[in-house]
């Protein structure tokens, strides 16, 4: 059963992930509070306050006990405290979350689209001018790793010609509402969105042309081309759309690299996602935040590849009997 | 297989330039640290020296000479890639192939194994076990070929699954051939283009995470990287000196990753009949 099997899948993926975030601070050497909380909480840190998270953590427990106290905290949503913002990791996440949505979304739309259309075109005359020059040029692009292309962009638009602003989600301290604060928000959200697109259209690209080039070879292709349907028809809603499955497939995958890409591209912009928090925790040795962001961003990319599976075996039956 | 990639490589442009590319950064990383002068760590104190007869690339903000550091950038650039692709696929072709002959529970049990891996974000996990181990380069090679067999040996247990329905393995079971027999005698040669492209494509993977790594800032800060120096750059880029201090080392990977996606590219076509050139319809 498909089904089945990829839900065993997750639940492996997800115990891995659980787990690595519960082993790797405790088999650190020395104290492990030190190694849960990172350098800030040493600062703030009062006997009373210590008993607090040994028994928060039941740190004196076995550590069997010390994983169910674990799991307990994480179901109930309590991803740790950060000494560092002095808030809960949960709350910091949620906060810098819809930026992430937002840049993450939209370069999964835009590069998705684009990349369907673009390999449609291309390998419907495969060979010729267009398809060579679409090829060497996304092969090109795809090939620059994203914070590159993103420095390369900063530096371009927002250092050398001003067009972009250098960093950030919105003009700070301007008040801005409405359509100012729309506009404001998509100015500062273009060149991070250009940068993560442009790396990431190659993959879907490459994926709809070379299935487009087996789809072509079908009988039902030259049937509909007998029938003296328009090119544009035949391209589009006999080949194209047969050339799709592939690409909804590898959404979930394309998903979990546009994140890991973000990651890497809000740095360069100073894009306050959640890569830049990783970055800024990374600093700051805010474990708590390290933790609860990588955890986050690790399930969300599990939900994500699960549903595009189950939805899979929705829009093709044959995958349903082929198990 | 009767496909002869030597001969796909060759008329492809894309690829000639993969392997011609390759050789120079390989050569430069062997013999360019004889032919320069200075060391990659050793500081003078000219900061932010613009490019001149001396320092060709300039100086950064602790005036160590960047065409040094871009040098030996492209070792370690190559010693990651080569050797964590190295690894990973040895691992993959261990594994693959013992899945596929054994079947069974341990085939099942395997397969799970890797396809949780494989929907695993690699960097995410990298990024965590970094950030706390503070990796020297060993155990950074170790790490990135440990989190990247799962797909290659996807692969190749379906062609080794493929291959041992073949009349001539079976021959040679019915003679009582064992399995490693079976593996080293007639699957692994016929894997061999397989082998090679997920070498390949493993070349880039450890190349790009290994510069990304460094541009977070959670590689070993001892050693010169191209992803370390942008990180350092990058401070610094509203100066002119990322004319020749971020750029250059941002290019040089940039050319890397694309001339080993050139060859991979090729073989993948090379491999993958349905992709083979023919009549257009």
């Amino acid at each position: 059963m498909f089904t089945k099997q990829s839900i065993i899948t997750y639940i492996i993926a997800f115990l891995f992930i659980l787990a690595l975030n519960f082993f790797l601070p405790r088999m650190m050497p020395g104290d492990p509070i030190m190694a849960i909380y990172g350098n800030e909480a040493l600062i703030a840190m009062t006997p009373e306050l210590k008993a607090h998270l040994i028994e928060r953590f039941a740190l004196d427990q076995p550590l069997w006990q010390q994983f169910g106290a674990y799991l307990l905290a994480l179901v109930q949503g309590d991803l740790g405290y950060s000494y560092y913002y002095n808030a809960p990791v949960s709350s910091i996440v949620l906060g810098r979350l819809p930026w992430t949505l937002l840049l993450v979304g939209t370069a999964l739309i835009i590069s998705t689209l684009l990349g369907i259309v673009l390999g449609i075109e291309s390998g419907w005359r495969r060979g010729s001018r267009r398809d060579k020059s679409l090829l060497t040029g996304l092969m090109t692009v795809s090939g620059f790793p994203d914070f590159f292309l993103g420095i390369l962009l900063l530096i371009g638009f927002g250092v050398t010609w001003g067009i972009f602003p250098l960093s950030g989600a919105i003009t700070p301290y301007a008040g801005l509402s409405g359509a100012a604060l729309v506009l404001d928000v998509l100015h500062h959200l273009f060149l991070p969105l250009t940068a993560l697109t442009l790396c990431h259209i190659g993959a879907s690209y490459l994926l709809t042309r070379n299935t487009m080039v087996s789809v072509l070879k079908n009988p039902y292709i030259l049937m509909a081309k007998s029938k003296g349907l328009p090119d544009r028809a035949v391209r589009y809603k006999h080949a194209g759309r047969n050339a799709l499955l592939p690409v909804v497939t590898r959404t979930g995958i394309q998903l979990g690299r546009l994140v890991t890409g973000a990651i890497f591209v809000e740095i360069v912009f100073a894009y306050p996602g959640l890569g830049y928090l990783t970055y800024e925790a990374l600093l700051a040795r805010d474990y708590p935040v390290l933790q609860g962001v990588l955890l986050i961003v690790a399930v969300s990319v599990l939900i994500a590849n699960f549903l595009v599976d189950l939805s899979y075996s929705k829009l093709d039956p044959r995958i349903r009997y082929a198990h | 297989m009767h496909i002869n990639p030597k001969q796909e490589i060759r008329r492809s442009k894309f690829a000639m330039f993969g392997i011609g590319m390759l050789l120079l950064l390989l050569i430069i990383a062997i013999f360019g640290p004889l032919l320069i002068p200075y060391q990659p760590h050793s500081q003078t104190p000219f900061a932010f020296e613009p490019p001149s007869f001396n320092h060709w690339l300039g100086t950064n903000h602790v005036g160590q000479d960047i065409l040094s550091q871009l040098i030996y950038g492209a070792r370690t650039s190559l010693l990651v890639g080569f050797s964590v692709a190295l690894l990973a696929i040895i691992l993959s072709a261990i594994i693959g192939t013992s899945a596929a002959l054994a079947g069974g529970l341990y085939d099942k049990i395997v397969m799970r194994i890797v396809d949780a891996f494989i929907v695993i974000p690699a960097i995410i996990v990298i990024i965590l076990v970094a950030a706390y181990l503070k990796p020297n380069l060993l155990v950074l090679i170790l790490l990135l070929a440990l989190l990247g067999w799962q797909d290659g040996a996807r692969t190749i247990r379906a062609q080794a699954l493929s291959l041992k329905e073949l009349g001539h393995i079976s021959a040679a079971r019915s003679f009582g051939a064992s399995n490693l027999y079976l593996i080293f005698r007639h699957i692994l040669p016929d894997l061999v283009p397989i082998l090679v492209m997920g070498f390949i494509y493993g070349v880039r993977r450890a190349v790009f995470m290994e510069a990304g790594l460094a541009f977070l800032g959670i590689a070993d800060p001892t050693i010169v990287s191209w992803g370390m120096m942008m990180h350092e750059a990058l401070d610094f880029c509203y100066l002119d000196v990322w004319r020749w201090w971020l750029i250059p080392p941002g290019v040089a990977l940039s050319l890397t990753i694309l001339a080993v996606t050139g060859i991979g590219h090729t073989l993948e076509g090379a491999l993958d009949p349905r992709l083979r050139r023919e009549a257009n319809a």
